[in-house]
This record gives C-alpha cells, structure tokens and sequence, in this order.
C-alpha cells in the first residue's frame, strides 16, 4: 500500500478509516492513547505538504516509549501517567517529514521489559488470532495492531527481541536494524547498548520503506554509525548464491512439533528457489539469555533512576516527607513489580563485590557471542532459525516465575547483545496459531536480509497449517 | 550465590525503591532464582576476551561548542509536579542540606 | 606526640566552553532559573549525551600544561547516585579509564621551598545543577541551569603536608590553568571548586591514617583555615585515645570550624560502569600534539626565559608573571623599547597598582615606554614621570611629551635658564663658593641642591652639575 503523491485528501480519508478500525479493534487493549481529532489533525497536515515524501498518508502507530509532543508518553507505567514531552523522537521527526500519520501510541510492557505484555499498568495486550493468549512482548500492542490490520506498519522497540518475538506470535514482519543505523534520541532508554527501534510491517514491503525513513545518523545520538540510510530491498527472482547457515543450538531436539515442521518448510523453500543451507555452530549462544539478563537490567537500573519524582511524572511523598521518602514511594509505588524486580537486579550486579563477578563477566561472555556470529557469517550470507521456542502462549501463563518468560527470547536475544540485523517472518501456522522464521544478517546488511526475506514471504503460504 | 533479605534491603535502598513488607520475603526468592540463573555464566572460562563489546561507532564523534540546543515545546513548568518562582520544588528535611 | 599532616586535593574547574559537556545549552551564568535547559541536561526520558568538542580540547590543554599523560583511549562511566540536582540519577564522568593522568605541579612552599606535587590524574565530567534551601519555606528549590556543565577534576596525589602548602599549590595550579586558556578559575564565581582530604600519623610512621573529607570552601585562605581546624581537631581526637572516623566535613566559614554532616549514611556505592550513550573518546597523537602547540608559553618557563633574556632576578619575574596580562604587559613595554629593568619596575609599581584595581591597563605599553623614555633622556624626573602616568592614564589621546610640556614638567637641563638659575644661587651663596674653591668639593651637591630648589624641581640635576662646575671654575 503505497500512497500516489499528490492524490489530495489522502490524509483525511486515511484519519478517518483509521480511527474507525481503531475503534474497532478496542477490546485488544492495544493503545494508550488515540483520537480522532489528533487523526483529523494528522490527516490535514499531512494533505497540506508541498511535497508528500515517500509514505505519504500512511498510518503508523508507535510504541509507547517512543517520545512524541503531540500525545502522551506512558512507557505503559503509572511512573509516567499523564506526561507529555515538549520534544519529538527524531523517528517521529523523520516519519512526519516523509507524510506518515501518527495513528496512535501503542501498550507494551511496562518499560518495554517483558515477554508478553502483560506487565503493562494498563492491562494485557491480547492477541488478535486469540484472545486468551499473549501477543509476544515488549511491544504487543506495535504487533497486534498491525495483525489486526488497523495499521499496514508501526514501530515497536527491541533490546533483546521485542519486535521479532510479537511478530511471529502475532504473523506479522518485524524487522530489527543493525545497532546504531536508527537514532534512538527520543527512544525512552531501556538497555541503552542493546536498544533498537524497529519495525512491524504486515509485509516486508510494508515494513522496509519505514525502517528506510527513519535510518541514518543523527547528530543528537552519539551511538548512531555515521553510514548513508538504508536503500530498499532488492526484488531477486531467487535465492540462487544465497547460503544459509542453520545454527545448530537454535534447532534443539525438543523445539515445539509445529515450530519445528514450520523451519523445515521454509528450508525446503529456500532449496527449491536456489539457496543452499548448511549447519553451522553458534556454541556461545547457549549463555546468551543469562547474558542479556545481567547487562539489560544493569543498563535499565541506571536509566531508570531519572524517574524520582522531581522534575517531571507522578510524584508520590511517603509519610516521613523529606527527600527520600519522595524518593522511594515515588518509584516504589510508581514502577510495576517487573521492573522493580530489574532495577533491583540490575542494581545488584553493578553493586561494591559483584560487578566484576556480573557485569564485566557478561560483558566479555557478549564478545564471545558476537565473535561467534563473525566467525559463522564468513562462510555463510545469512542465517535461518526459528523466531520463538512455541507459537502465542497463553496469558497468565509464564508470569509467575520471572525466569521462565525471560527463555521466551532464547533464539532472539544473542542477536541483540551483538547488534546484528534480523527479522521475523511469517512462515506458517501450527493449530492456527501463526509461526515465525528468524533471518539474520552481518551488522549494516540489512538490504541483504530483506531481500532474501522478501522472495521468500512471496513464495510462502504463511496461512497454511503447517503439519 | 545467596541473596539474604539483607542484600534486597540493601539494593533497595541504593536504588531508591521502597519494598512493601507483604512482597518482601517473594522479593528475596525471586532475586535469588534470577540471580542464580544468570549465575550460569560462572561456567565460560574467564580468559582470552579482556574486552567487553559494543556495537556502534568505535569512538565517540564530537559536536561543536556552538549553542544549538533543542527546543522545548513548553516550559519545563509545564511538567513540573511542583514548581514555584522559576525552581523545581522538593521537600526539603532529611540528608540532604549540607552539601 | 609530633603528628604529620597529609594532605591531597580534589580540584573541580569549569572549562571555558561556550555550551555545556552534553548539549548544545549556553553555560552562562546568571540567567533566570532553568531557562538553559533542554531534553538532555532535563534528563527527559529518550534525551542522549553528545561530547562538545571544545571541552574536550580544554581539557587536553590542562592535562598538557599539567605535565600529565594524555591517554589516547578514555572512556565516559555513569556515576550513579541520587541527588535533587542530579537530573538523569546519574552523573556523566570518568572512572577507570581517565582522560590524562601522571603529571605534575611545581610551586613555591611556605614550609619547603620549590617542590612538586604529584597530579594522579585529570578528567572530564557534568557539573550538577544547583539547589536553594532557603528560597521558599519547607523546600528546597531545584535549579538545572547549571546541569550539564564542563568540568575538568583535578585530583592531587596526597603530597602536601601543611594546609598553608595546600594553599600555596592551589595558587599555582590556579595560574597555570588561567594561562592555559582552560577557566577562569574564579571560586567567586563558582569555576574552581576545592574537596580537601586531610589525615595525620606519627612523624616517622608510613601509614597513612584514616582521612576525612573537607568541604565548602570558598576561598584558598578558608581551604587553609579549613584544614588547620581540621587537623586540630583530629590531634585532639587522636591525643585523647579516640580514632577518627571517615566522615565528610563542611566548613563553616563564620565560626571557623568544620563539622560532620548530617548523613550517617554509609560511604557511597556509586556503581561505576562504562556509558553505554557514549562510544569511548578516541584522540590521535597528532591532534593531542596540536592542543600542545595550541598552549601559550605557561607561567614556570615565562619566569626562566623572562630571568635569562632580561637579566630579571626570580623576585621580580614571580611577580611579573603572577598574571598573564601582566606579563604580556611588561613584554610589549620592553618591546616598545624600554630597559627592561626599568619596565619590570614600573609593571611590579604603578602598573600593577591600577591593574589590580580597575583590572585593566590605562597606559598602552608604547606610551609608557616613551613615558620612561623621556625619564631616561632627562626630559622628566623620576619625580614628574609618576605623576605624569596619572595623568596618562585619564585619557588614552596625549602623548607623553605632550602631556610633560603641558603641565610643565619638561627638566631643564642645559640653557640660558639653567644658566640663570646657577648664577643665582652662587651669588646668593659666596661663602659656600669660596670654600668650595679651596677645597670642600663636597659642596657642589648644596649647590645642585640649591639649584633644584631654586627652580622648583625643573632643573634637571645631571645638566645642573657641569653648568656648576663651569661658573665655579670661571670665577675668579
């Protein structure tokens, strides 16, 4: 869905189809905040650009923790009830400029620290395909809008692998960039190293003329790679000189049947169209979890301490009334039980004693890690995995031991410690539930993935039962 | 490695967090389960790699001592829970005075 | 019991930047309260730190002057800890992997002469914004202004053993910033800020002992008086069997005496790690060389060269480079053709008199060289030439000469008046003339003293003595 430049009225008609699907799809509980007249005021200045740029009058929803002067910014976290920012996300900046509409501010964990979003202070998410179960997290509310069809594209934010994940649950595309090619300036911090904005697409020729936008440097993000912005995907008519490695740890022998037969599938496909596949070893990859869960909370811990109540949110003072009791009521009654649960850990491993045990320690495990992936891409051009152990779980399902949901992002998670590209596709349903493909590309080769991913999804069913 | 209810006190405090009485003792059990977890990594040789990694650029690209600060959309006594005479207010009795 | 002080020092000075460390606010001082603010030194959610790049360039220059080792490799470290006026929870520093460490400071001790104190290292980081108790009642009020900040931090190794050497190291460290173009160094103003740690032990004994932390100084004499009631009262503690306890102090400056603070909190766990907002800062060899010739020539090698070319005794050249402008002054004036001897003496007397005042100089370099010029070709007594730079510095338009014939100052030294004024007095004087002619030839300095009177001072005293000479040769 591309819109034609110039086509007057384009914005309005699309304001005004969007909030009705927006209000359709309510029950999902995917947005926090939307509403016709913002829709409507999209909709004219959209219509009143001299000259519409390449997603003209296309409606994009944002994640919550994606800063925006025109709606609130929760980061779905009582903490941040009712705060405005007087700034925009250099993304939002990029994507107003190019004639997108901001359709709407999207629920996700709280902090974007979750699996599942249902640790939001303002309910679950739920999946559109059904409703008892979990959208996948950080950013449900991104990928069950897109799934719903209430928007073809929207932006959800990754730190170790919060956009693939809801992808493949909910059977859509999400495509995580290289670290350092989107500015994160205005991207609310989580793990600072490890955070990437990305994209939901209903396809890859929805999801890649976005993450083309909103590429490139920004001067006001240090952590951006001075790299010309991301072209568009090449349309191949095969897969012919393309390798793909299958990395043997991520095809365990107890990997769920229908995951299972979905990656089989796709690997005949990419035979059948020319490519070749080989095993290959990734042995580090097995530590990546325990990794992402000592270095992602200690970088949260030290994000989230600006959030005290001072200056800016909601403010709280206990019953002795000085400084500290502002303090720790504030955050004590303002951060949900998860993200206490990781400013305490994440505070813990930085903590006099253990930071050498814990943090330096993961820090060099992550070299190990992405040193693998280096090795394993000089023989190979991409690789191939399955996005998620099991298709959508169901809601209530993982949230009481905190361990369990975190292997939720086994296959995902070593990709974000070593800043690497990579993709979910739609490849597949097992009982109706949709499954995910992963593809990951060498860092700043994107292009190479997408393409790969798109004669691939051309060439999938990704409704059929895959058994 | 255990994690005591001195320890989560402890943390708490160093992060500013109050813990309610009624969570603490799940506090404890649940910190000990993740910590031990990530306590897997005990097991990769501490060796070789001296050096963390990071992707990005390589080093830090300076900007010029020329003002050019982002605007803000509104003041920031717009957002302010307390404000009064230009200042952001907060109570004022505990440690703090001193310094 | 004889105790050693030691003592090291922890200087913070703000970099002469135009904008703050992490954004592009102005750092100006005295603006309304938090209109220099931004997203970045608010610590909004989604804001990031960019290094400004004159900081950084200052910073170097310090460490260079300083005699540090300039590190290729640096890294930013979050410091993390709460504080009303800490924006983000966390100060954006260095920890492990400092810009520059390794140098050192020469100066003059009170107590030991020439000595060096050791600089364990030099680094950049934001200041804090500021907070007023007192402002409205019950609060206490937050202002950002100054958030974000550059500040280079100057840590000492422990090398001072008295708080008067202490003051007389801050003194030069001070200097040599000022000359280096790296601050302003004004405690007045809040861009030079000293921490204190003290401790005392046995004479004799290696051992360091505990060591307190002193603060809220304001001025080098409070550090000085800071530490002297800070070692009095760890002897008294120490004397009387009690140990001291490491504790921070603050210094009262009206009753003298520094005191605990309130906080009985433990010894801070400030969780340093690497900013992951920032990619390490990476200078080449020929960039730090660049900052290195970018330095003006520093206050320690100005003395020597200004000792060796001008023949200028090591008095008068400390007193000469105490400030930069100063010494700048005095090269211009000998530049513009004066003795050197001469100018020092005029830029350490009149010169500096109204310097130290008005903070300026009123009388160009030029027109003090041909002020002295006039005194040297006999235009003007010494006498005339002081009163003359009065004059000289009311307006910056008439020339010496000019001003001298003015008010009438022009010496009289040869002439039909000088001639008259010698015949005058010899007449009025023929006892003295006859003796002198038998022999008292001592007395020719009565009649130059006479001569000097008789023209009320305008006489010019090396032209009188000849003309004296003659007539009493003549008559007979």
């Amino acid at each position: 869905m591309t819109a034609t430049a110039g086509q007057r009225g384009i914005g309005a008609t699309t304001a005004r189809e969007t909030a009705k699907r927006l209000a359709d799809a309510a029950s999902l509980n995917a947005t926090l905040s939307w509403s016709e007249e913002l829709l409507d005021a999209e909709g004219a200045r959209v219509d009143g650009m001299n000259k519409p740029g390449p997603l003209a009058g296309i409606p994009i929803a944002l994640k919550d923790n994606i800063v925006t002067v025109e709606q609130p910014t929760t980061c779905g976290s009582r903490i941040l009830e009712g705060y405005v920012s007087p700034y925009n996300a250099t993304v939002v900046e990029r994507l107003r400029a190019a004639g997108a509409l901001i359709a709407a501010k999207t629920n996700l964990d709280e902090f974007a620290m979750g699996s599942s979003t249902e640790h939001s202070a303002f309910g679950r998410v739920k999946n559109p395909l059904d409703p008892s179960r979990v959208p996948g997290g950080s950013s449900g509310g991104s990928a069950a809008l897109v799934a719903a069809g209430v928007v073809p594209v929207a932006l959800g934010s990754e730190t170790g692998g919060s956009v693939r994940q809801p992808a493949s649950f909910c059977g859509v595309v999400g495509v995580k960039p290289s670290y350092g090619r989107v500015s994160r300036y205005g991207l609310v911090a989580f793990g600072s190293s490890l955070d990437c904005i990305s994209v939901f697409g209903r396809t890859v020729d929805d999801a890649a003329p976005v993450l083309s936008t909103i590429s490139g440097p920004d001067a006001l993000d240090a952590t951006t790679v001075a790299r010309p912005p991301l072209g568009l995907p090449k349309a191949l008519p095969n897969l012919a000189g393309m390798t793909f490695g299958l990395p043997k740890e991520y095809f365990p022998p107890d990997l769920d049947a229908g995951v299972a037969a979905a990656l089989r599938r796709t690997t005949e496909m990419i035979k059948q169209l020319g490519g070749s596949v080989r095993e290959v070893s990734l042995p580090n990859s097995v530590y990546a979890v325990p990794t992402y869960y000592i270095i992602a909370p200690a970088e949260a811990a030290a994000n989230l301490a600006r959030y005290d109540g001072v200056r800016y949110g909601q403010r709280r003072v206990g019953p002795e009334g000085d400084i500290r009791a502002l303090y720790r009521t504030t955050r004590g009654e303002g951060f949900g039980e998860e993200v206490r649960r990781r400013i305490l850990v994440g505070t813990y491993v930085l903590s006099a004693g253990y930071y050498d045990a814990y943090y330096r320690k993961a820090q060099r495990v992550r070299a190990l890690i992405a040193e693998d992936f280096r090795r394993v891409f000089q023989d190979v051009d991409l690789l191939l995995t399955p996005t998620t152990p099991t298709p959508a779980f169901k809601a209530g399902e993982k949230t009481e031991d905190p361990v369990a949901m975190y292997l939720a992002d086994v296959f995902v998670c070593s990709m974000s410690l070593a800043g690497l590209p990579a993709l979910s596709l739609p490849v597949g349903r097992s009982n109706g539930l949709p499954i995910g493909a992963q593809i990951v590309a060498p860092y700043f080769e994107e292009e190479r993935m997408l393409s790969a991913a798109r004669i691939l999804e051309q060439n999938t069913d990704a409704l059929a039962e895959v058994r | 490695m255990s994690i005591g209810l001195e320890d989560v006190l402890h943390v708490a405090k160093l992060a500013e967090l109050a813990v309610r009485e009624s969570e603490l003792s799940r506090l404890v059990d649940q910190m000990n389960r993740i910590v031990d977890y990530v306590a897997t990594l005990d097991q990769v040789p501490a060796d070789g790699t001296a050096q963390g990694f990071v992707a990005g650029p390589d080093a830090v690209v300076l900007r010029e001592d020329v003002e050019a600060a982002v605007p803000l959309a509104f003041p920031p006594s717009a957002m302010a829970p307390e404000f009064a005479q230009g200042f952001f207010l907060v109570p004022r009795h505990g440690a703090m005075e001193d310094q | 019991m004889a105790w050693e002080t030691v003592i090291g020092l922890e200087v913070h000075v703000q970099l002469r930047t135009r904008t703050k460390m992490f954004c592009g606010n102005r750092t100006t001082f005295g603006d309304p309260p938090n209109t220099n603010v931004c997203p970045v030194c608010l610590g909004l959610p989604g804001a990031l730190p960019v290094p400004n790049a004159e900081a950084i360039r200052l910073a170097v220059r310090g460490a260079i002057a300083l005699g540090c080792t300039v590190h290729e490799t640096s890294v930013f470290a979050r410091k993390n800890y709460f504080y009303p006026d800490l924006p983000k929870g966390y100060q954006i520093s260095q920890f492990d992997r400092p810009l520059a460490t390794g140098g050192s400071v020469t100066f003059e001790s009170p107590d030991r002469g020439r000595m060096k104190v050791g600089i364990t290292r030099l680094h950049v980081e934001e200041d804090a914004g500021k907070l007023l108790h007192d402002r409205v009642p019950g609060k206490t009020a937050v202002d950002l202004n100054r958030a974000g900040t550059p500040l280079a931090e100057i840590v000492s190794e422990p090398d001072l053993r008295s708080p008067a050497e202490a003051r007389a190291y801050l003194t030069t460290l001070r200097q040599i910033l000022i000359y280096a173009g790296v601050s302003d160094c004004s405690m007045e103003q809040g861009s030079l800020r000293v921490d204190a740690n003290l401790s005392i032990r046995p004479t004799g004994v290696e051992k360091l002992g505990t060591k307190t932390e002193v603060k809220n100084m304001n001025s080098f004499a409070n550090v000085e008086r800071a530490l002297e009631a800070e070692r009095e009262r760890q002897v008294v503690l120490v004397e009387s069997g009690r140990r001291v306890e490491q504790v921070t102090l603050l210094f009262n400056a009206g009753t003298g005496q520094v005191k605990p603070t309130r906080s009985k909190e433990e010894s801070h766990d400030y969780r340093y790690f690497p900013d992951p907002d920032l990619p390490p800062l990476v200078l080449t060899p020929k960039w730090i060389a660049e900052q290195r010739a970018a330095l003006p020539e520093l206050p320690e090698a100005k003395r020597e060269r200004l000792e060796r070319v001008y023949a200028l005794s090591a008095t008068d050249t400390r007193a000469l480079t105490a400030e930069a402008p100063l010494a700048r002054y005095f090269e211009s004036v000998v530049d513009a053709g004066a003795d050197p001897k001469t100018a020092a003496n005029w830029v350490m007397g009149d010169v500096m008199s109204s310097y130290n005042e008005s903070g300026s100089f009123p009388v160009s370099p030029s027109r003090l060289a041909a002020l002295i010029g006039l005194v040297r070709d006999g235009v003007v007594s010494h006498q005339a030439a002081k009163r003359l730079f009065s004059e000289l510095a009311k307006s910056d338009e008439e020339a010496p000469r000019a001003a001298a014939e003015r008010l009438g100052l022009v010496q009289v030294s040869e002439g039909n008046a000088l001639r008259g004024w010698v015949d005058e007095v010899l007449a009025a004087n023929p006892a003295e003339v006859t003796r002198f002619r038998q022999g008292e030839i001592k007395l020719m300095s009565f009649f130059v003293g006479q001569v000097m009177k008789k023209s009320r001072g305008k006489a010019d005293p090396k032209g009188v003595q000849p003309v004296l000479q003659e007539r009493l040769a003549q008559v007979k």
